[in-house]
């Protein structure tokens, strides 16, 4: 018995046991923590509630423009030209001038609408489709619209361009749809940039959550930490187990996060549904793709290892063992 | 095993707990350092496991200058030295298995060999009947005696008790003593720090005496006469 205790210090294991064991050690303590989580069930769901929350608003505030992004793409007429014809103008020299317009080097499309077109588009999509039937003649021009190529389609180079249509012979009047879309895009660019602004926050505001979960955990078993260092475990041994506990509150916050946003999202869809009817609209919501639900999980796993990292650098190397 | 070269230990605020020590303890030495509260015993003791830096002198453990260890090493040299509290130093809400594996756990062996070292080291504590209690569920010299097994379980070269029969009766503070015999005849060094004269009296070992932070004496106490020298300091 005695010769078993006989001191054997160098190499007691073996690197290639140790590299076998280092998967099956990380097993334990990634399931030891989800463990120690449990234990303690409201504390760790309310945390869970507060990051769910703290991660489904960027993902709603994303979700918000990638599908005001949608609708803003509908109307991706940028700087497209509209000219009205004179309404004595016929067909035929409509359809001239059209082909005519093609040849021009700053354009790059030319549409055609006739004026019993125009009226019928105008009765499909205005709404006042019935009351239109009471009208004896046609009230509206043919009209053509340009989509000037990319260098015209320019502020100034557009105006030009508008100048120089309206000096055509058949043409009534030319507008161009660009100081609205402008304003509408530098709009939806302001909404985008409030969005990173507050997703960033709100991503800063999950660190810090975890951090600070975290720090409570290590300041709970602080003397466990210290007998552990003091039986000859490393800071990353130690660390592990809250590691893990940061990432599998990343885990549950990002599950948690896109059940909200799933449900939120069909609760707002039939609703806007009901409403894009009203407006004769093709409008349906989109959700989160695919990519995107990973991503938020990804994200939601890698802002917990990081809340944890930092808590877990600046608190377990304080703790130190003491003799009494 | 243990080398101390005119070690000095300075607090924050300016107490010196340790003026000018040497001494040398050889692998497989058994030896007691004792002297009243406050004369040093546990700033040397810190020392040695590394808790504390010395202010100036050099300090050898397994000839590895303690200099020259950074913090990152620490544990690996933490984990040559088996120590043993008063106050047991257990985890409260794991079993006596687990606290006893801990420091296999943290070495990394397989499964096994942690079942089959850490029960050959309830055996020797005769405490293999208890390896599924809890620490609160253990009387006094039981929790003792767990944390000299989680010491001595990954068989390291020094042990170092600090106070290890503080609370126990005589009877069961022999029992340890005795079990620290069995450890040094296995080859090990073995540093008893302990205020219980009585004890050291009947022993026989080699002694060190520390008095406010210096080396008074260093040698065998010999039966009831250096008894009643020592307290006399």
């Amino acid at each position: 018995m005695s010769n078993y205790f006989k001191p054997s210090p160098e190499n007691k294991v073996s690197t290639g046991q140790k590299l076998m064991s280092i998967p099956l050690r990380h097993l334990q303590q990634a399931i030891g923590s989800l463990g120690d989580l449990w234990r303690t069930p409201f504390t760790t769901f309310m945390t869970l509630l507060v990051l769910g929350i703290s991660l489904t608003l960027p993902a709603t505030l994303h979700l918000f423009v990638k599908n005001a992004n949608n609708v803003v793409s509908q109307w991706d007429s940028a700087s497209e030209i509209t000219l009205f014809l004179k309404l004595n103008i016929d067909d035929k020299a409509g359809q001239n001038l059209a082909s005519r317009l093609e040849l021009y080097p700053e354009i790059a499309a030319v549409t055609y609408i006739s004026a019993e077109q125009a009226l019928k588009d105008f009765k499909l999509h205005s709404g006042f489709g019935d009351a239109l039937t009471y009208l004896s003649e046609n009230p509206l021009p043919a009209t053509i619209l340009v989509t000037p190529t990319k260098r015209s389609g320019q502020a100034v180079a557009a105006k030009d361009l508008l100048l120089k249509l309206e000096k055509e012979r058949e043409v009534d009047q030319g507008k161009l749809d660009l100081e609205w879309l402008s304003r509408l895009e530098a709009m939806a660019k302001l909404i985008e940039d409030i969005v990173i602004a507050v997703a960033l926050l709100l991503c800063l505001s999950v660190i810090l959550i975890i951090g600070n979960t975290i720090r409570l955990a290590i300041l709970n078993q602080k003397d466990a930490i210290a007998v552990m260092k003091l039986v000859g475990a490393t800071d990353s041994f130690i660390q592990r187990p809250f590691m893990y506990a940061g990432a599998w509150y990343g885990i549950f916050g990002g599950i948690f996060a896109n059940i909200a946003i799933f449900t939120l999202a069909h609760y707002l869809s039939s609703a806007m549904t009901e409403l894009t009817a009203l407006y004769h609209s093709s409008f349906t919501l989109e959700t989160l793709s695919f990519t995107e639900t990973v991503g938020l999980m990804g994200s939601a796993i890698l802002l917990g290892l990081i809340g944890s990292y930092l808590s877990v650098r600046q608190h377990i190397r304080a703790i130190e063992p003491t003799a009494d | 095993m243990i080398r101390f070269n005119q070690v000095n230990k300075t607090y924050p605020g300016g107490f010196l707990a340790l003026k000018n020590v040497s001494f040398q303890i050889a692998p497989g030495e058994m030896a007691f350092l004792t002297g009243h509260s406050g004369a040093g015993k546990s700033t040397l003791l810190k020392l040695i496991s590394l808790m504390e830096k010395p202010s100036s002198g050099t300090i050898h453990i397994n000839n590895q200058n303690l200099d020259n260890v950074g913090y990152r090493q620490v544990p690996y040299m933490r984990r040559h030295i088996g120590m043993i509290f008063q106050n047991h130093n257990l985890l409260m809400d794991r079993t006596v298995f687990d606290n006893v594996a801990l420091p296999l756990i943290i070495e990394g062996y397989s499964q096994k060999e942690i079942r089959r070292r850490v029960e050959a080291a309830l055996e020797k504590i005769q405490l293999s009947d208890k390896q599924k209690c809890f620490p609160y569920m253990l009387s006094g010299g039981e929790q003792q005696r767990v944390g000299i097994a989680r010491a001595i379980v990954n068989k390291p070269p020094i042990l170092l008790a600090d106070e290890p029969t503080g609370n126990l009766d005589p009877k069961l503070s022999l029992d340890i003593i005795k079990l620290f015999e069995e450890f040094n005849a296995a080859g090990v060094s073995v540093l008893i720090a302990t205020h219980d004269l009585g004890l050291i009296a009947r022993m026989r070992y080699r002694t060190l005496t520390l008095k406010s932070g210096n080396m008074i004496t260093d040698g065998i106490v010999d039966g009831l006469h250096s008894q009643t020298e020592v307290v006399s300091e």
